[in-house]
């Protein structure tokens, strides 16, 4: 799956991040709590089954001892009868189950006639049968062995540090030896009582609070007593098992132990995390009990394992299932996306999903929904704008048809003159004008621009014209002309638009031109040698303006074969992208370079085509009008293209 | 076309700049309003930084003289470029704006 285009992918796995980190710092609270509480619990489990094996061995340790009291007063009533004190050493056997051999060993010569004197009851190793005996000859003189000898001079009991006996029972034994002694405190024999120590290795190895666990015991020096490994057991000493350990806190504890000491240590048992609980026993031996860690958390650490397992189960669960929630609530929104879309690919009455939820998702919708509504309300004002446009612009074109018709097309055709005009209207409608009127042998000519565009030139444009058309034709002088034309305009002209203009007058026979400007760009002529001047007429002031304006009219003589340059500022003033202006000088330049043969309409196509190749591609801003006039030699006959 | 218009008492002095063409006209008028509906009794218009003006641009300047006018106040443009001025001498404007 793609999470990164996935909306709801995404969501569950931030979901799945938050819940996971969730759970993991609770599962490790709940690992470090269990393991404390476990801990604790396994310390004193581990107490207490020390404090029950100490009880358990010194019950019978104590047995022992009190049955060796007990047998001590027995001996003394019947020290007189020999023969019974075979039956006394039989019945202490037999009366214990714990001891394996008995033996009452007197001084020598206590009996007469007896240099050695000392009955001995045990158990055969194989058959479990009672066997009794006299121990002491010449090769077993035991008044010199320790057990007889130890308990004699310290004149208290005494209890031996295991030994392995291959005389009697053939088992590792403790033995027990009181000394005996009459009314008046004088020794005569030792009372002995053999305790097997097997069973202390078998009671030992059972105690197990924890699969691995197990106890120990040491003598006082420190030789193990019992231990689950037999091998070890009177071979080895707590140190010697210390040595081959790293930790050695374990020589601390074993000389703790043998301190008879009672304690709870933490220590690396053969690099395993363990710890040992010890304690001692009555007669200087002391117990201990070893956990490993591994051992107390192992059940822990399993059910933690679990937990785990679940947890990752529950995890996937999660994010499928949440996945699964958020793409059913988010459904609509990518419903909505391919909504919109489709609106967007010009579908504006595509239907949007519907939700019955009334949540974020619905407002979602109704803004959707609302926004199709706008678009389709704005798309019907849009059509109905531009068809009105499209009408507004369809009139326009009419109107600047109507515009140019109303400019003469048809020109004349004489032999004395050559006269053509055009106007290359811009985008937008101009007020742009030309007029000419042959009357007799004279041509009245005029060249106009009204201020402004649009419709508002065009209808200005349209009212001069049709005043010149009228006051033209009257033969007046040109100022006259001039100031009923601009009398016409100022009337009801409220909106000050003004309209610049050169009108003249030519006799074809004379020469003569009589001409006035009204606020107009100065037309240039060019001689018959093909000089060029532009025309510095008085300026006057543009019609329209102050109806009672005084204009004045000017007169010059014209040379056959001069010509005439009408134009208006959208020639010079003709712009390219970096608004350089085509300018006046230019325009002098080109009328300079005509050629002598060119005709009027071929002089003014190439003044136009001079302008675009200046403006080279730049908006044309303004109407271009151009009305090029060649006065001819009488005898001229050249005819009108 | 910029037009900043700074008052000095009922002397309203305006300074322009930038060029005056069919595009900015209207705006142009909208910005000299004030100057139209103001009762100042001198307006001077500096014209330094005036680069062009095409025959529309003299309408509003013909509007607004003869709106001053109409209320016995006076206009004034001073410091026209010469080719600017041209314009104004070549339509006959500078009979009828006063032009220093």
């Amino acid at each position: 799956m793609n999470f990164k285009k996935s909306f709801s992918s995404r969501l569950s796995l931030y979901v799945l991040l938050v819940s996971a980190s969730l759970m993991i710092v609770l599962t490790l609270l709940l690992s470090l709590i269990a393991t404390a509480v476990l801990r604790k619990n396994a310390i004193e489990k581990a107490e207490l089954t020390l404090n029950n094996t100490v009880l358990e061995i010194e019950k019978v340790i104590t047995e022992v001892e009190r049955s060796v009291d007990n047998l001590d007063w027995v001996v003394q009533q019947n020290l007189g009868n020999e023969e019974f004190m075979y039956e006394v050493t039989r019945e202490m056997v037999s009366a214990n189950p714990n001891v394996i051999g008995s033996a009452v060993a007197f001084e020598p010569g206590f009996y007469k006639g007896r240099s050695y004197f000392a009955p001995y009851s045990y158990i055969g190793d194989v058959s479990g049968e009672l066997h009794t005996i006299q121990l002491g000859n010449e090769n077993y003189d035991y008044p010199l062995l320790d057990w007889y000898q130890i308990p004699k001079l310290l004149g208290h009991a005494y209890w031996s540090e295991p030994y392995y006996d291959d005389g009697g029972g053939g088992q590792r034994m403790s033995t027990y030896s009181m000394p005996l002694t009459d009314e008046n405190g004088e020794f005569f024999g030792i009372l002995t009582a053999d305790l097997s120590l097997e069973w202390m290795s078998d009671m030992v190895s059972a105690i197990k609070p924890y699969e691995d666990s197990y106890t120990f015991i040491i003598g006082r020096n420190a030789a193990y007593i019992a231990h689950p490994d037999n091998e070890k057991v009177l071979n080895e000493t707590i140190f010697t098992s210390a040595m081959a350990m790293t930790d050695t806190i374990a020589f601390e504890i074993g000389r703790d132990m043998l301190a008879g000491n009672r304690d709870m240590r933490r220590f690396m048992n053969d690099d395993a995390a363990s710890f040992i609980v010890y304690g001692p026993l009555s007669n200087g031996w002391s117990v201990a009990l070893i956990c490993s860690y591994e051992d107390v958390f192992g059940m822990a650490m399993a059910v933690i394992m679990l937990i785990i397992f679940f947890l990752i189960l529950g995890l996937v669960a999660l994010f499928f299932g949440s996945r699964s929630i958020i793409r059913r609530m988010t459904t609509p929104i990518v419903q909505f996306g391919n909504a919109a879309m489709t609106i967007a690919k010009g579908n504006f009455n595509a239907s949007i999903p519907e939700v019955y939820s009334k949540d974020e998702i619905r407002t979602l919708r109704n803004s959707l929904a609302y926004m199709q509504r706008s678009i389709n309300t704005y798309i019907d004002e849009l059509k109905t704008t531009t068809a009105s446009n499209e009408r507004y612009e369809s009139e326009l074109n009419i109107a600047r048809e109507i515009q140019s018709s109303m400019l003469p097309h048809n020109f004349p055709i004489r032999s004395d003159l050559d006269l053509y005009a055009e106007v290359q209207p811009a985008k937008e409608v101009g007020g742009d004008l030309y007029d000419f009127l042959v009357v007799g042998d004279s041509v009245f000519f005029l060249v106009g621009d009204v201020s402004g565009k649009g419709v508002p030139a065009a209808l200005f444009m349209a009212i001069t014209r049709a005043a010149f058309r009228f006051i033209g034709a009257l033969g007046l002088p040109m100022a006259e002309v001039m100031s009923r034309v601009n009398f016409s305009l100022c009337d009801g002209n409220q909106n000050n638009m003004f309209v610049t203009i050169f009108a003249g007058r030519l006799d074809l026979k004379t020469g003569e031109m009589e001409y006035c400007n009204a606020g107009h760009n100065p037309i240039v002529i060019v001689d018959p040698a093909g000089k060029a001047s532009f025309l510095r007429a008085k300026p006057n002031l543009a019609a329209g303006l102050l109806e009672n304006f005084p204009y004045e009219d000017e007169h010059m003589k014209l040379e056959s074969g001069s010509r005439l340059i009408l134009y208006t500022d959208g020639v010079t003033e003709a712009e390219r992208e970096d608004k350089a202006q085509f300018g006046e000088q230019a325009l002098l330049e080109w009328a300079a370079g005509l050629s002598e043969t060119i005709s009027s309409k071929g002089a003014a196509h190439d003044l136009n085509a001079h302008v675009k190749m200046f403006t080279a591609g730049a908006d044309q801003n303004d109407d271009i009008t151009i009305m090029a006039i060649h006065y001819l030699k009488n005898n001229n006959t050249k005819n009108q293209e | 076309m910029n037009v900043t218009i700074n008052e000095e008492g009922a002397k309203a002095l305006v300074k322009l700049e930038g060029r005056l063409d069919t595009t900015n006209a209207d705006q142009f008028m909208k910005d000299i309003t004030p100057l139209m509906n103001g009762s100042h009794t001198e307006i001077e218009m500096d014209c330094t930084e005036m680069e062009y003006t095409s025959s529309q641009g003299l309408r509003m300047f013909l509007m607004l003289q003869k709106t001053v006018s109409s209320r016995g106040a006076k206009l004034v443009l001073k410091n026209m470029k010469p080719h600017v001025k041209e314009v104004f001498d070549i339509t006959g404007f500078s009979h009828i704006i006063n032009i220093l």
